[in-house]
Formats: structure tokens, C-alpha cells, sequence
């Protein structure tokens, strides 16, 4: 059996070769895009479970094609850029992306970022609450709907899964590691950027006012809490 | 030619008085006038000495002929007197009068050709695509323009002599560098030789010598004002150029290394990609293989990055995002990248009280701050401790990392931080590329900041960089 479909979205033949390969000795479906414009051709068609996107190509880039399919998907998109530096990574994320693995990368590391991205609770976790309702938000768990300010907020999974722990844990501050293994998985820990990235986007749907939010604040040095 | 004017002229008065004393019988009045007419003509078309004699001869006759008593030049009339001398007066006034404004006019047309001459020099002169070419233009052109046998030029900031031909020899090398001190321009009318010292302001540029010429001092002073315009304006035009193709070579550089980096990393990429894939499922004597393949993939793509990382803070591209970052936060996060490595050391932190933050790109001096620890892991024997510290000195927030380790020789203490560059005792012992600090120089005098090393007093040694503090924003 399958263990899901996944878009491989590279310009280099080489790498799609590998990338395609591997995976299916690790019992996934490979498809495989050449440029941007035939990953968007691709993911309606084949209605994969995940894209693993090449960051730099010629014609439409990885940063506008994730744009383009997040506009109208909520497919998980994983990054894949020879570039390393922070502001690479966080302009990816803006971008919609999961998640962002440099290039050249161990097969295993890759293999932990897939399965991440794939793990997706439809369900509550035990023990989590099912709602929430304060003024101004509202949060159904089970439903997966929030209403901020009287109006529908559409929020990612993973900003979802972020909320989700962070109103789980609401009045305890949840350090930067506790919180990317809990939405991202337990290869996670490193990335605080992704935090910033996430928490501003989770921030701008429900926060009156972002700039100085009043749900979920910072707590220096340590990572982030929810006030109730 | 002056002779045949002079007859001329004598002619023209002669014609007058023939006329009125044998054909036609006026007063002496209208004779005077008509001989006032002629000299007056004479000397608007053909000069003062001629005009002169006109009004002498004039004179003579006007007496002889026309003033009682008729036939002598004795004249009874004192009121005669009066109007012979009104009239020498009046031709001779007249005379000079027309002279000068006919004088004025050749003046004019001189100067109207050496405009034209100069202006054509510099037209001439003008398409100079750099400062020799103007100057090869300069000597041909201005024998042809000026009339000259030859031109020569000393340009001194190339410290060479450009000549038209060999006629130019009678002045050599030696008095053009010379003439390029003088203070004035320099005319040798027997030897028909024109020196002049060239200068742009206050700067010499050099000399000018025109042979076999015979241009004025003040002609020569604007030929060598013009030569020293034209080729300050194409020497600016040159340099200009110069700075436009080097910014246009950078960029193409940033370019180049942008896809360099790519073009390496791809390949790596479907190595790294293919042999970790392997290692998954190897058995030991494969693992073993496979393990150097990955560990040799990643060798290669440290040395890529650090080489393009490199190439980059040559070409002057590193740009730094600059933001208030606390020291502390800085060494926290380099050392979290070194959990495993760091068990085995004591490793103490000092953080000043009362920091000021800093103000700098928050990733790079990470980098800086992991590179020092990168050090004092590698060059220093397992076990020995290290410290990390950050304080505030003299306005500058200072990072560093000491180690116990053999310290830094003397005349090392500055090479250390040179590309290539590897520690004497360690240049075969420890793997590394010698970019590592060169790098890490290389982004701190980037925030224009210093680094560099010490040796700790009771041994081993400390890498240190400053920061500006937040209030230099």
C-alpha cells in the first residue's frame, strides 16, 4: 500500500531520478514536475499528498509556485533550496511552504520532514480541549473552524496544530522546542524561525491588533503562551 | 606693391587738381572738399602713408593752382592760411582715423582665424576615448590647424613624450619637462620654437612644444588651455568608463557565484541524496564505503559554501541586516549548534551586567561567534575548557572565546586571520580549508568593526570582535 502520492518539482534530472528512487523503495508514489508551471499543471491532476518543491528554477520559482498553489490548496508544500540562510527560509514559510530542508540533505532527514508533513491529526488529541470561546474568538477543535471578531479566519493546519497546543497549554509558557515538536514533530527543535513565521501569521488572523498581540504573546527567551 | 600704391595715390591727387584747374571752373572750396574726399578714400582702402602723401601732394597743388596768387606757393591771403591748414589737418585726422579702424579690422580678422583654428583643435582633439588618445590627436592635428612644422607633448602623468615626427627633435626631453615646470609659456621666434606648460588648476599635466610656428603668447597659452581641458575631460570620461565596467563586473560576479553555488550544490545534492539513501539498508563493509562517500559529499559542500562565502565579502556583496541583537542571545544560539561536541569541555559563558545591545546582522555574527567555538574545539586538546564572554568596552560591545590551548605564536597573530592562511603547528594535523577566519574577518570588518586574537596570560588563546552598541543607529 501506498504510503501517499508525492509531486517532485525539481529542474535537475539527476535529483528527480534519486528523489524518485528513493522514495518509492520507502513506498511512496513519485510524480514528477519539471518546472513550476507543470507542478500547478500536475497537482489538480494527480492530487498528490505532498510537494516536494525546488527552490530555484528557471521560469516560474519554487517561492511563486508555492504562492500559487497555496492561493487555492492546502496541500503540504516542503521547500528545497541550496540557499541556508535564515532570511531564505522565512521567505519560503511566508510564502505558504511547511517546511524548508537545505540542500544537500541526508535522505533521512527528508524522509522525517515527509512523514511530519503528512501527520495530520483529523482528530483531537486526547486530553485537548474541543473548544474555546472567549470575546472576539471563537475555536471549534472538532469542526477545525475559528471565527475571529465576528468573521471566518481560514487557518493553515500547521497554524491550526499551533493554535490547538498553544490554547491547550493557555496561561503556561511553551518553550520554542516543546512547540515545533508538537506541531511539527519530534525531529524538530532547532527551527525557531519557523515559529516567528507561524506565530505572526496565527497572530494577523485572530489578533485585533498584531503588532501588539494580546492572545498569544512572547515570552522572551523561553517561546510563546496564550492568554485566555 | 606699397610703391604702386603710393604712385597711385599721388596719381588720384594729381587726376583731382588736372581736372578742376584745366576743365571745369569752380571755387577753390569745392576743390578743397573734392581732395578731402580723395585722401579720405585713399586711406580707408590703402593706408596712413599713403593717405600722407595724398594730403602733402594735396596740399602743394591746391596752393600752386588754386590760391591767389595762382602759380606760386606763396599765398597772399592770411585766410588762406586758415583753410590750408584746416584742411592738412582735416586729411591727416581723417587719415589716421581711418587707419586705425581699418587697422582694428585686420586685429579681428587675426584673431576670428585663431579662434577658428583653436576651435578646430579642439574638435580635433575632442573624440579622445582616453587621455594618450587625445594627446596622439593633439600632436598630429596641430601642425595641420596651427600651420606648424611639428608638435610635440610631455604628459607627465604618464611620464611619456608623444611627438608628431622627428622634426620635432630640436627640442628634447629633457627642456619639455622643463617647460612643464615653467611659469609661463615660452616663444623662441629665431629658433621658431613654442614652449608651454600645461596645467589643469593647480595641476601640471605636462608641456607643449609647437616647431617652425609662429603663434602669439596668448594664442599659445589658449592652445595649451584647451589641451589641458580635453584631456582632463577624457582622462574623467576614462575613469568613469573604468568604474562602470568594475560595477558591472561585480554584479556579474554576485551572478556567477549565485549560480556556482547552485551548479555545485545540485550534483552534491543527488550524491548526498542517493548515498544516505544507500547507507539505510547497507551492510557493515558497505556502510563503512558509503559512510566516506557522505562524509566526503559534505567535505565538499563546506568547502563550496566557505569558498562562494568567500568570494563573496571580496566582491564587497555580503548584505548584512542589521538589528538590535543582545551578545547573550548570540552565544546562546552559536553554542546550540554545538550540543554534542561541547559535552566532553567545560564551557563557561561570562556575560557583562547591563549589556547595551548590539547593533548588527544577527546570522553573521552567529556565524563569527560558532567559528571562534569551531576553533578552540578543533586546535585545543580534548577536555581543556573554554570560555565564552561578552562585555562592554570603550562604546563597543566585545565577544570572545578563550581557549587553554597552546596559544597563538607572535608573528602568527595577524596571518591568522589570512585566506589559506593555516597555523604552523596544525597545518597538517587538523582538517580545515584556512577560510574559516578569514570569513569571519571578513563579516566583521564588514559592520566595520575589528577583530582579532590574544594570548590568555596563563596560556592558551582568545579570538575577540566588537560590535556596535545599539546607539550607534
Amino acid at each position: 500500500m501506498s504510503a501517499g502520492k508525492i509531486l517532485v518539482v525539481d529542474d535537475d534530472p539527476q535529483i528527480r531520478r534519486v528523489m524518485k528512487a528513493t522514495l518509492v523503495s520507502h513506498h511512496y508514489e513519485v510524480v514528477e514536475a519539471r518546472t513550476g508551471e507543470e507542478a500547478l499543471e500536475a497537482v489538480p491532476q494527480e492530487l498528490p499528498n505532498l510537494v516536494l518543491l525546488d527552490m530555484n528554477m528557471p521560469g516560474m520559482d519554487g517561492l511563486e509556485t508555492c504562492r500559487t498553489l497555496r492561493a487555492g490548496s492546502e496541500i503540504p508544500v516542503i521547500i528545497l533550496s541550496v540557499r541556508n540562510t535564515e532570511r531564505d527560509k522565512v521567505a519560503a514559510l511566508d510564502a505558504g511552504a511547511d517546511d524548508y530542508v537545505t540542500k544537500p540533505f541526508g535522505i533521512e532527514e527528508l524522509l522525517a520532514r515527509i512523514r511530519a508533513a503528512l501527520r495530520r491529526s483529523p482528530t483531537a488529541p486526547e486530553g485537548g480541549p474541543h473548544s474555546f470561546t472567549a470575546p472576539g474568538l471563537e475555536i471549534d477543535f472538532d469542526a477545525r473552524t475559528v471565527r475571529a471578531r465576528g468573521k471566518d479566519a481560514r487557518l493553515t493546519p500547521k497554524e491550526f496544530e499551533l493554535l490547538r497546543y498553544l490554547v491547550a497549554h493557555a496561561g503556561k509558557a511553551v518553550t520554542h522546542r516543546e512547540l515545533l515538536q508538537a506541531v511539527w514533530g519530534p525531529d524538530y527543535g532547532d527551527e525557531p524561525e519557523y515559529l516567528r513565521v507561524f506565530v505572526n501569521q496565527v497572530r494577523k488572523k485572530i489578533e485585533a491588533n498584531p503588532a501588539h498581540p494580546k492572545r498569544i504573546v512572547t515570552e522572551p527567551w523561553v517561546g510563546y503562551r496564550f492568554v485566555e | 606693391m606699397r610703391l604702386w600704391r603710393l604712385a597711385g595715390a599721388a596719381l588720384i591727387v594729381a587726376a583731382v587738381i588736372a581736372v578742376y584747374h584745366l576743365a571745369l571752373a569752380v571755387n577753390p572750396t569745392t576743390v578743397a572738399v573734392t581732395l578731402l574726399l580723395a585722401v579720405l578714400g585713399i586711406s580707408a582702402f590703402w593706408g596712413l602713408a599713403e593717405a600722407l602723401l595724398a594730403s602733402a601732394l594735396g596740399v602743394l597743388g591746391f596752393n600752386y593752382y588754386f590760391l591767389p596768387p595762382v602759380g606760386t606757393l606763396t599765398i597772399q591771403d592770411p585766410q588762406n592760411w586758415v583753410a590750408l591748414g584746416a584742411f592738412l589737418v582735416t586729411a591727416v585726422t581723417a587719415s589716421q582715423l581711418s587707419e586705425r579702424a581699418r587697422r582694428r579690422e585686420a586685429e579681428a580678422d587675426a584673431r576670428r582665424v585663431e579662434s577658428e583654428r583653436l576651435y578646430e583643435l579642439g574638435q580635433a582633439m575632442m573624440p579622445g576615448g582616453s587621455s594618450a588618445s587625445t594627446i596622439r590627436q593633439f600632436v598630429q592635428k596641430a601642425p595641420q590647424v596651427l600651420g606648424c612644422a611639428g608638435a610635440a607633448f610631455c604628459y607627465l602623468p604618464a611620464n611619456e613624450v608623444v611627438r608628431s615626427g622627428p622634426e620635432t627633435k630640436v627640442v628634447s626631453d629633457t627642456e619639455l619637462m622643463l617647460a612643464a615646470e615653467a611659469e609661463d609659456v615660452k616663444l623662441d621666434a629665431a629658433a621658431g620654437l613654442a614652449l608651454a606648460p600645461v596645467r589643469f588648476g593647480a595641476r601640471s599635466l605636462g608641456s607643449l612644444a609647437l616647431v617652425g610656428s609662429s603663434v602669439s603668447e596668448h594664442v599659445l597659452r589658449s592652445i595649451a588651455h584647451l589641451a589641458a581641458i580635453s584631456i582632463e575631460k577624457a582622462r574623467a570620461m576614462e575613469e568613469a568608463s573604468h568604474a562602470e565596467a568594475a560595477r558591472q563586473s561585480e554584479a556579474l560576479k554576485a551572478a556567477l557565484l549565485d549560480s556556482l553555488a547552485h551548479d555545485i550544490k545540485t550534483p552534491l545534492t543527488s550524491i548526498k541524496a542517493a548515498v544516505t539513501s544507500l547507507l539505510g539498508a547497507a551492510g557493515p563493509e558497505q556502510h563503512e564505503l558509503l559512510s566516506i562517500i557522505d562524509e566526503e559529499a559534505d567535505r565538499l559542500n563546506r568547502l563550496a559554501a566557505e569558498v562562494i562565502e568567500m568570494a563573496r565579502i571580496e566582491a564587497g556583496k555580503l548584505h548584512l541586516e542589521k538589528e538590535p541583537v543582545e551578545a547573550a542571545e548570540l552565544i546562546a544560539e552559536a553554542l546550540a549548534g554545538f550540543t554534542a561536541p561541547l559535552r566532553e569541555r567545560p564551557v563557561a559563558v561570562e556575560i557583562g551586567e547591563k549589556l547595551p545591545e548590539a547593533y548588527a546582522d544577527r546570522e553573521f555574527m552567529v556565524q563569527v561567534v560558532k567559528q571562534f567555538i569551531e576553533n578552540a574545539l578543533k586546535y585545543t586538546p580534548a577536555g581543556t575548557p573554554i570560555r565564552v564572554s561578552a562585555q562592554a568596552k570603550g562604546g563597543k560591545i566585545v565577544i570572545g572565546v578563550a581557549d587553554r590551548g597552546a596559544g597563538v605564536e607572535e608573528n602568527e597573530r595577524l596571518r591568522i586571520f589570512d585566506k589559506f592562511y593555516r597555523g604552523r603547528r596544525h597545518r597538517f594535523q587538523v582538517q580545515g580549508t584556512g577560510m574559516g577566519l578569514a570569513i569571519a574577518k571578513g563579516i566583521v570588518e564588514a559592520h566595520g568593526e575589528r577583530i582579532w586574537v590574544e594570548n590568555e596570560p596563563g596560556g592558551g588563546s582568545a579570538f575577540y570582535f566588537s560590535l556596535p552598541t545599539g546607539g550607534m543607529r
